[in-house]
Parts: C-alpha cells; sequence; structure tokens
C-alpha cells in the first residue's frame, strides 16, 4: 500500500527535477560552509561542565543556551582572531549533575579526549573533583563561585560573577530607598552556596543599620514542604524576606509561601530565575518591589555604554525566541559574558593555550566585564586576586518586570564596609583557610 | 557427568570475565576509564546491599554508612596522619562499627517501619555531617583527602591518580569483597539470613536468634559498603553531604529492582546495565539534557516487563532454547 503510494506520487521527471534542485541546493550550501570555513579556518573547543540535569541545573542549562547563541553570532562573523588565524568556537558541554565524581570525569573527557582549551564550570561541590586533574593538566577553568578559589587554585578564575559579594548592591539600594525597612529575616539551604551568601547578607544588613530578627534558616537541600519555614520566617513579623541564594526549586515556593501567608513587606533575593512562573503562582501586585541582582537583556538600561556585552538587547530576543523569555535565568547570559573576556584574552595572547590566555588575561589589570571594566580581586577573602570585581546591577520587579535600577560599585562597598564581611565570613566559617 | 560439564563451562565463564576485566581499560577511552572507576565502587555498594536485603529488610540509609566509610577513612588520613590504605580499613571498620549501635533502634522494628527508621537514621547522620563543620566541613564537606600513595616498583611507578591504577586497585579490592560476600552467602549464615526472610517465626521456634542474625547482615553489608565509600573517597578527593541523600539511595534501589535480588549477579547486572545506558551510549548519542527521563522510562518497563529483573532473562531464554529442543529432535527423528 505504501510502495503504491510512492509509486504513485514520483514520477521520472519529478525525480530528476527533486534529484537536481537538491544537487544543486547542497552544492551552493556546501559553496558557503567552504566560504565560512575559509573564514574561521580553525577551531577550538570550549568545555562546558555543569548541571544539565537535576535540581541545579537551571544554573547550568540556561548557559550552554546563551553560549550556543554566543558562539553561533561569533562564527557568523568570522570567530576570534588569535594571531594571523581566526579560530571558530566549539562547545563540548558535559553534564555533571552537580556530583564532584562525575565532574571529574567530565573533565577528564573535555581534557584528554576532546582537547578544549578553556573549561567553564558552576563550581561548588563540583570543583573539588576536577582540581586535581586542572591542576595537574595546567587546565584554564572559570567558576560561577568565588568561594571555590584558595591561594593553590592558580588556573581557576571567577570572572564574571563574584558570587555572593554582589549581593550587598541590593541591600545598600534597599536601605536608601526603604528607610523605614528595618526588620529582617533570612533562609537558606544549607549548603556550600547559602552559606558564604548568608554571610555577605548579614555584613550588608549589618552595614545598612539593618536588624535581623531572627537567626538565619537554614533549610535542607531535600525540602520539598516550604509552608513550615514560612511561616517560622514570618512568626517575628519582618519587613524583609531575604531569600539569599536559594535555587529556582525553591525561591518558587517560597514565594507561593510567602503569598498564601499574606506577607505584605519587601523580599529580596540573589535571583528570581524564571520569574514570570513566580507571578503566575502569585500575583504581579505581590511580586512588585521584588529585589534581586540578575536582569534581562532587553533592559534598555544595558546600552550603557559602560557595559561591554555585546548587543544584549538583541542576545535576549535571540534566547527568547529560541527557548521562550520565562526560560531566561540568572546564568543566560555569564557563561556568554566569560567568553567575551577569553576571546578578549586569547586575541592579546595570540594564543588559546591555557597559560597564555590566563597571563593575558591578568596582564593589564583591567578586564572587559559584562557591566563594565573591572579589576582583578579576593586576596583578603578567598587568599588569592582570581575574581574580576566591578560594578553590579539592581534589579526590581515593577508592572511584572525585571528593570536595573541602577548599577553600584562593589569595590566601593568593599572599601568601607570589608571589616564587616570579613566578621561574618569567619563567623560560618567561609573564610578561605577556613575551608576543610 | 552433567555437573562436571556445568563446573567446566562456570570456570570458563569466570575466567573469560576475568580476563575481560583485566584487559578492559586498555580497550576504554580516558574517561570511560574513570566511568569504569567508579561502576566498579558502585558494583561494591550494590552488592553489599544486597546482602542487607538477604534478612528481608530493606534500609534507606546505606548509601548514608557508604558515607560514613568515606567520612571516616578521610578524617583519618587527613586530620591524624593515619596512612591510606589502613585509613580506608578503619572507614569501613567505622561504619559496621556504627551500623552495630544502630541494630539496637532499628532492629526494634521490621519491614516499612525498619524502611522508615533506617531513612530516618541516615538524615540524623547527614545533618551531622553538615552541621558540625569540625570535623565534617559543613555543608562543604572535606576537600583534598589524601589520595592513595603511589608505589615505586624500581622499573616503574605506579600512580593512582591515574584512572586506568585505581581500576585495578579497585578490581582487586571489590573483587576481594565479592568473593567474602558470595561465600558468606552461601555459607550457613546465609542460608540463615534466607530463612529469616521467609519464615522468620519459624526461624525463632528453631532458635535462631532473628536479631543477631539481623544485626550481623547489617554490620556486613555496612562494612563493604563503607569500604566502597573509602575506595571513593580517596580516588575523587572530596565528599560532602549531598553525594550521600536520598537521591543517591534511590539509584542504588533501581540498579538492585531492574537487576534483581534474587540471586548474587542479580543488583551487579543492574548496576552495570544502568551505568552503561546511562553514562556511555545516552551520552554518546548526545542525550545528555533527556537522560533522567529516559533512565526513568527505563526503570518503568523493567517494572512491566522484566518484574524479575535483568537476572530473569537468563533462565527464561534458557527455558525457551529448552522448550524449542525437543521438537527440533523431533523433526529430526520423523
Amino acid at each position: 500500500m505504501y510502495r503504491k503510494k510512492l509509486d504513485h506520487k514520483i514520477s521520472r521527471r519529478k525525480f530528476l527535477a527533486t534529484t537536481t534542485t537538491t544537487g544543486a541546493v547542497l552544492a551552493v550550501g556546501a559553496s558557503g560552509f567552504s566560504n565560512i570555513t575559509h573564514a574561521a579556518d580553525k577551531t577550538v573547543k570550549i568545555g562546558f561542565l555543569a548541571p544539565l540535569t537535576g535540581p541545579v541545573s537551571a544554573w547550568g542549562k540556561p548557559g550552554l543556551d546563551g553560549c550556543q547563541i554566543w558562539a553561533e553570532h561569533v562564527n557568523a562573523a568570522g570567530g576570534v582572531k588569535v594571531g594571523d588565524d581566526n579560530y571558530k568556537i566549539e562547545f563540548v558541554a558535559y553534564d555533571n549533575e552537580y556530583d564532584p565524581g562525575k565532574a571529574r570525569t567530565g573533565a577528564a573527557k573535555l581534557i584528554k579526549e576532546d582537547d578544549v582549551k578553556f573549561i567553564m564550570m558552576l563550581g561548588g561541590d563540583t570543583w573539588p573533583g576536577v582540581q586535581p586533574l586542572a591542576e595537574k593538566e595546567g587546565m584554564l577553568v572559570s567558576t560561577l563561585l568565588p568561594s571555590d578559589l584558595t591561594p593553590d587554585t592558580k588556573t581557576l578564575i571567577a570572572p564574571c560573577e563574584v558570587h555572593p559579594i554582589y549581593n550587598v548592591t541590593g541591600v545598600e539600594w534597599l536601605a536608601e530607598n526603604q528607610p523605614d525597612a528595618k526588620r529582617v529575616v533570612i533562609c537558606a539551604q544549607d549548603d556550600a552556596l547559602g552559606t558564604p551568601s548568608v554571610a555577605t547578607y548579614l555584613a550588608a544588613f549589618e552595614a545598612a543599620g539593618m536588624e535581623l530578627v531572627e537567626e538565619p534558616l537554614f533549610f535542607d537541600p531535600a525540602t520539598t514542604d516550604f509552608a513550615p519555614v514560612m511561616t517560622k520566617l514570618l512568626a517575628s513579623k519582618p519587613d524583609v524576606l531575604c531569600l539569599d541564594t536559594c535555587y529556582a526549586d525553591y525561591v518558587h515556593p517560597l514565594c507561593e509561601q510567602a503569598f498564601q501567608q499574606d506577607f505584605k513587606g519587601t523580599i529580596i533575593s540573589c535571583t528570581a530565575d524564571f520569574y514570570p512562573k513566580i507571578i503566575d503562582k502569585t500575583s504581579k501586585e505581590f511580586m512588585e518591589g521584588f529585589i534581586f541582582q540578575f536582569p534581562d537583556f532587553d533592559d534598555p538600561a544595558l546600552n550603557d555604554e559602560r557595559v561591554n556585552f555585546a548587543n544584549p538587547n538583541e542576545f535576549y530576543a535571540e534566547y527568547a525566541q529560541r527557548y521562550g523569555a520565562a526560560e531566561w535565568s540568572a546564568v543566560s547570559w555569564e557563561y556568554a559574558s566569560i567568553m567575551d573576556i577569553w576571546s578578549d584574552a586569547a586575541a592579546a595572547a595570540g594564543s588559546v593555550e591555557p597559560a597564555d590566555v590566563l597571563k593575558a588575561m591578568k596582564a593589564s589589570g583591567l578586564v572587559k566585564h559584562a557591566f563594565g571594566d573591572a579589576g582583578w580581586w579576593g586576596e583578603e577573602l578567598f587568599g588569592i586576586d582570581n575574581a574580576v570585581v566591578g560594578n553590579w546591577p539592581v534589579v526590581v520587579i515593577e508592572d511584572g518586570k525585571a528593570v536595573i535600577k541602577e548599577y553600584r560599585s562593589i569595590p566601593d562597598w568593599w572599601a568601607k564596609h570589608k571589616d564587616l564581611m570579613i566578621k561574618h565570613f569567619t563567623a560560618l566559617g567561609q573564610m578561605w583557610n577556613q575551608r576543610a | 557427568m552433567p555437573n562436571r560439564k556445568t563446573n567446566l563451562s562456570s570456570w570458563a565463564l569466570g575466567t573469560a570475565l576475568v580476563a575481560g576485566l583485566i584487559v578492559l581499560p586498555h580497550l576504554l577511552s580516558f574517561s570511560q576509564r574513570e566511568i569504569a572507576v567508579l561502576l566498579i565502587i558502585n558494583v561494591l555498594l550494590v552488592a553489599s546491599y544486597r546482602l542487607m536485603t538477604l534478612t528481608g529488610e530493606w534500609s534507606l540509609g546505606h548509601v548514608v554508612i557508604m558515607g560514613v566509610g568515606a567520612y571516616a577513612s578521610a578524617l583519618f588520613s587527613k586530620s591524624l596522619g593515619v596512612p591510606v590504605p589502613l585509613s580506608m580499613l578503619l572507614g569501613a571498620g567505622t561504619a559496621a562499627g556504627l551500623a552495630a549501635i544502630l541494630s539496637f533502634p532499628l532492629f526494634r522494628m521490621k519491614g516499612f517501619y525498619f524502611l522508615i527508621g533506617s531513612f530516618a537514621a541516615g538524615e540524623v547522620i547527614r545533618l551531622i555531617w553538615k552541621y558540625f563543620t569540625n570535623p565534617f566541613g559543613g555543608a562543604k564537606g572535606l576537600k583534598l583527602i589524601p589520595s592513595f600513595p603511589d608505589i615505586n616498583l624500581g622499573f616503574a611507578d605506579i600512580s593512582f591518580f591515574e584512572p586506568e591504577n585505581y581500576y585495578y586497585l579497585c578490581l582487586v579490592v571489590v573483587g576481594l569483597s565479592l568473593f567474602i560476600l558470595y561465600r558468606i552467602e552461601a555459607s550457613r549464615i546465609g542460608l540463615t539470613f534466607h530463612a529469616i526472610h521467609w519464615q522468620d517465626k519459624l526461624a525463632e521456634a528453631v532458635s535462631v536468634d532473628t536479631f543477631r542474625y539481623r544485626t550481623l547482615a547489617f554490620v556486613l553489608a555496612s562494612f563493604f559498603a563503607g569500604l566502597s565509600g573509602t575506595l571513593y573517597a580517596h580516588y575523587i578527593g572530596t565528599v560532602n553531604p549531598t553525594r550521600f541523600d536520598v537521591e543517591e539511595m534511590v539509584y542504588v534501589l533501581i540498579w538492585a529492582i531492574v537487576g534483581g535480588t534474587a540471586t548474587f549477579c542479580g543488583p551487579i547486572l543492574g548496576v552495570v546495565v544502568l551505568t552503561i545506558i546511562n553514562e556511555i551510549i545516552l551520552r554518546a548519542l548526545g542525550l545528555d539534557t533527556v537522560r533522567p527521563m529516559i533512565y526513568g522510562g527505563i526503570l518503568i518497563a523493567s517494572v512491566l516487563f522484566l518484574p524479575d529483573g535483568l537476572e530473569s532473562l537468563g533462565p527464561k531464554l534458557k527455558r525457551l532454547f529448552a522448550g524449542k529442543r525437543p521438537s527440533g529432535q523431533l523433526e529430526e527423528t520423523t
């Protein structure tokens, strides 16, 4: 029956016409590809070693999606010019499931088999699994979590995010714009990401003259019922509810619970990934004034001349078209912005070799960070100046949309209040020399 | 005569398996050797879990017990300077010792209550690791754990940082452990475990102290689970409480269920097949992000179509062929 249909539909003439057309298209395509190959005649592979599945995937997968857009744009423009050659960028991803053992396997594959020249990681629990191999092989690795840095981590850099230090900008802005909001409660998942962030918020609240009315509430990462967590938090009737650096899987139910338990104050959080979904679960009115740190890249404020991220609005539009605006997360642009810094350094070094690129990155002392020129920093907190610090935006949800209110300087805050930060980091055992 | 034939084929199969395991690293890529190391550690974990289930009790704390071994060995070697091989034995011993203590409250329960009790006990241990930053490192855990010392043979340096060498170390340790576990199961003690599983009241009626035997199974299983934890800790170089949470325990249950627990080989078959599918085949196909979905699908399919696990495939196929042979013989004779 199926054969009959085929016989009936494909005549000899049609077959020839189709074959000729296909051949022509392939020939044109092939010539086009050969042109592209000629424009960027070499390829450099970059490793992407982050959680793409599991509860932490919100800080991995959107970053990979952003990198693919970045690579397409760069490759279409002829690639990255390194010395006399143009290099096409190819990302090789490995899902480490936020497990150190799998991260080690992934790093082995990327370094030994895929011959990558640079590895981007989320970091955290997974970095210690990678560290011995990366150091042995001299591989340049980036992390989004500077708390991975120690004096021994010579080839590890945090060139985009100084998590959690930038959270101080949100608190500073809150204190200036809502001077009556004084009573604060804070909760965080009890893990490597939550604790240093709590230390940062505590320092920022103290610097802003805000009062913590309850001890920080650390909940287990396996928590699924957030009703009792929120009940406990709201029992002391706070003005400000701080959600620290909770994963999206916690921020959403926490906001839902705050909504259901009729919280009327201000919520401040490091991230608000997929916030349109939170608005769907609560209300636009409830989420009005929600303060966090990660802008949507369609924000006009990103066209400020100090911003170094190329065409942020176009990048966002492309991302939203492919994956949906609601899928935009804190990391959608971050790994791509690290690639900007890597490309600049590779071009300056005239080499893609990890040691040369790292040397070039640190040579001038200045880095073209996404939100403006920034410098290497971190000696006092992490024992090594391998984190890039500069300005960071304060973002507020207004009428259901994230809006950049202001860029604030992290180094300025640090210059005034670093003793507080060190005090709280020490109290929670987060200084580099306290980490086991 | 048939027994001799069976013995011969068993020996041939065993020899081929050992030979295959010895040459295996040379057939694998570098990253696949890393996977092989973790797989062989998990084989010991799941085989030790089966010993625990022989008495009929399914625990949700087995991965935490693995963690006890890992943490203890890491602390013995890192904080107290105990040589790593010795600290590994001490780590496994600590896991067994803790199991002996836990058996007093836990074996007051049976069945579902034991399951929940073991989960609660495991969570208490995990929370202790998190709460006491000193010595357990808190939520971030312990890192820079000393690795297994290199061996200098004069003509060659054997570095256990290399996955190939660590694979052989694990192969020896796990092979020996599996042999012991197998011998335990085949011994009178193992038969008593089975008896307690299927007829505990009857076993008690003939003077079997079921509490002591359950405790023995728990302690032995915990020793080997702890040993697998020590192998993990000194290879990866870091341990944290999340690595030993209930999600990891679910994987052990899946391996055991998909493989089957009726025979010694069942859970081992489960972990090997599922790891190859999950870590090698699906990754090679570029299906990284949908692996959990496919993994779930495999579990559902195996429960529906192979309720007795992968281990039941062999006998089924054997029966299938055995059923066909007579008719073939009949055709020949006619």
